[in-house]
């Protein structure tokens, strides 16, 4: 409770600091406008739009000394082999303004039909992503209803189509594309053929070996979709134009805080808090608009966790707090961003089996574990030609301070080559280096496994429509 | 005396009913040699954006003074020009640089009944009664009609 109020005053902090910058001067890619609103007078009815991502991945990871994989050594979000083509994205949308002459309402739908964590989890076929409708009524309150992005981290909120590589960073991954727990407790599974090590005294779930995981051992057999930054809720937010081509934005939202699942079980909402000021730099369009951008954020949850393995509902409340500070500049031929993102409680430690890793203490016990992570990344699109160059750095420590703390680094090297603005292919080079890092015992294991983490290489191939 | 001052007033009047009467027939002659009037009754957006360029190239593409150009907005083309179109300052600039705006007022009628309440209309705008018959009106006229 201590760290919810350190996070509340940090934002505010960080808040009022950039209202002040706002204040002299306050305009770019405002991801909360762009997604929420439509162009005044001028929207469609109802626009079709979407896009297609298809890619090739090579994982160069080994396998530990007995033969066995872990997830960060496989390709999601299957998990069960090390290179393949996949089509991870494909979807398809529709926006406008339904009654063309009302420019006080829009809306926002968007279906998934990709190979990835929102779909493969449920075996769904489709699953909608966004499905919002924006009332603009009240001056700087406008009201967007249903679900859609959450305000936050400028990696999660940013539409992925125009996205600069082909993973996430770890932090962004682990801390914001969130897992549900299952409304039961899942229990580690007994030993079999498939689950060869999984018991209480080893306190894993694999490693698996190639053999078993082409005989049907399964690392992702999670219970919902991940989050994708989603919310179901209602937001109130705006911009402003302050002068000097500055603009300041807000959102304030309450969500169910069940990511992309229409339903509160636990009773509770999340909170979410953004602020942002952005300069306006002459330039590009839309979610490439040049500028330079400040912005501030937090999120405050709670999610109910069956703690016991057996036939009774133990449920526990725990706290999912998330709040971060970033920068992004944009005027071709230079980008940069860097965002800083502190995690408290619900931190994922493993794909399966999720109530036993939030909860097991032998695995992390992540549910009241902290967490914290940062990235820099920089672009140069090369003047007169249609190609671009990029390079970031990730890190993020997992389980802050813990014995099974864990630190994850990725250097991700890219390059992409625009054929025109809405189609692209980008090619990245990942360097990982992935290891428990406390000095405790407890990751003597983690380590053999994680030993074999290797580089990754992925082409993708992104069409917008 | 009071014959002197009749056509003292009557000189006055006429002078008065002259001045008040000319701008009426500037605004609708032009010693340009080169006109054109646009028409916009579209749904789609992007013909907002394209009717606006047109505007912008016939200006460039002729010294000062040299061009007239009028867009006529009707049917779902009146969007544009609506006082809270996301294009609002290009159009400003463009009345500034001579270019003439004429919104449809049977459509702003039309759209009243159906929204419930007046949409604000672009001040840069001229309301004509009917778009279709001001196209007509200013075809006669000699201008050159264009629907991008």
């Amino acid at each position: 409770m201590g760290d919810n109020k350190q996070f509340k005053r940090a934002l505010i902090s960080a808040a009022c600091a950039m209202a002040f910058t706002a204040a002299g001067s306050a305009q770019a890619a405002n991801w909360l406008m762009l997604q929420g609103t439509e162009d005044p007078a001028s929207a469609s009815r109802a626009e079709v739009w979407g896009f297609i991502q298809g890619k090739y991945e090579k994982d160069f990871s080994d396998a530990n000394a007995t033969g066995g994989y872990v997830p960060p050594k496989l390709l999601g979000p299957d998990l069960d082999g090390q290179d393949g083509f996949n089509i991870n994205r494909a979807r398809i949308g529709v926006r406008g303004t339904g009654f063309p002459i009302d420019s006080k309402i829009n809306y926002f739908a968007l279906l998934e039909m990709g190979n990835n964590g929102i779909t493969s989890s449920n075996g769904a076929f489709a699953k909608l992503t966004d499905a919002s409708i924006t009332l603009n009524h009240i001056p700087g309150a406008r009201i967007r209803a249903g679900l859609f992005k959450t305000p936050g981290s400028e990696e999660a909120l940013q539409a992925i189509h125009v996205f600069d590589y082909i993973n996430f960073t770890e932090g962004a991954n682990i801390l914001l594309n969130e897992r549900q727990p299952n409304k039961s407790y899942t229990p580690c599974p007994v030993a079999s053929p498939t689950t060869p090590v999984c018991n209480a005294a080893s306190g894993n779930v694999g490693p698996y070996t190639e053999a078993q995981l082409q005989a049907g051992a399964k690392f992702d057999s999670q219970p919902s979709p991940v989050g994708a930054f989603r919310d179901v809720g209602v937001q109130v937010f705006d911009a402003f134009d302050v002068g000097n081509d500055w603009e300041v934005s807000y959102a304030a939202m309450i969500g169910n805080g069940n990511g992309i699942e229409f339903s509160n079980s636990d009773g509770e909402y999340d909170k979410y808090l953004y602020f942002s000021a952005e300069k306006g730099l002459d330039g590009g369009r839309g979610g490439r608009a040049h500028g330079l951008k400040f912005f501030g954020w937090g999120q405050w949850g709670t999610r109910l966790l069956d703690i016991t393995n057996d036939s009774v509902s133990n449920l526990k409340s725990y706290d999912r707090n998330r709040a971060g500070l970033g920068v992004k500049y944009l005027k071709k031929p230079f980008r940069v961003t860097a965002e800083y993102v502190k995690a408290d409680g619900m931190i994922f430690e493993g794909p399966d089996k999720t109530n036993w890793y939030f909860t097991g203490p032998a695995n992390g016990n992540g549910s009241d574990a902290k967490a914290y992570s940062w990235y820099v990344e920089g672009g140069w699109y090369i003047p007169k030609t249609k190609w671009e160059l990029d390079a970031r750095f990730d890190t993020l420590t997992r389980n802050d301070g813990r014995n099974d703390q864990h630190r994850f680094d990725k250097w991700t090297l890219g390059a992409q080559y625009h054929f025109n603005p809405k189609t692209r292919v980008t090619v990245n080079y990942e360097i990982r280096d992935f290891e428990c890092n406390s000095g405790a015992a407890v990751c003597n294991n983690v380590n053999a496994n994680l030993k074999g983490v290797d580089n990754r290489v992925g082409v993708q191939l992104t069409a917008i429509f | 005396m009071l014959t002197h001052f009749r056509s003292f007033f009557l000189a006055i009047s006429s002078l008065l009913l002259l001045s008040v009467a000319t701008p009426a027939v500037s605004a609708e002659s032009t010693f340009a040699e080169n006109k054109y009037v646009l028409q916009l009754s579209d749904m789609d957006p992007s013909k907002q954006e394209l009717i606006l360029n047109n505007a912008s190239n016939l200006l460039a593409a002729y010294p000062p003074g040299q061009v007239e150009v009028e867009i006529v907005a009707y049917g779902p083309g009146l969007r544009l020009l609506f006082a809270d179109n996301v294009h609002n300052k290009r159009i400003d600039s463009l009345a500034q640089s001579g270019v003439k705006f004429a919104a449809c007022g049977n459509t702003l009628k039309g759209m009243t009944k159906m929204l419930g309440e007046e949409p604000k209309i672009n001040p840069a705008a001229k309301m004509v009664p009917a778009g279709i018959v001001r196209i007509g009106e200013l075809s006669k006229q000699g201008y050159v009609y264009i629907k991008p």
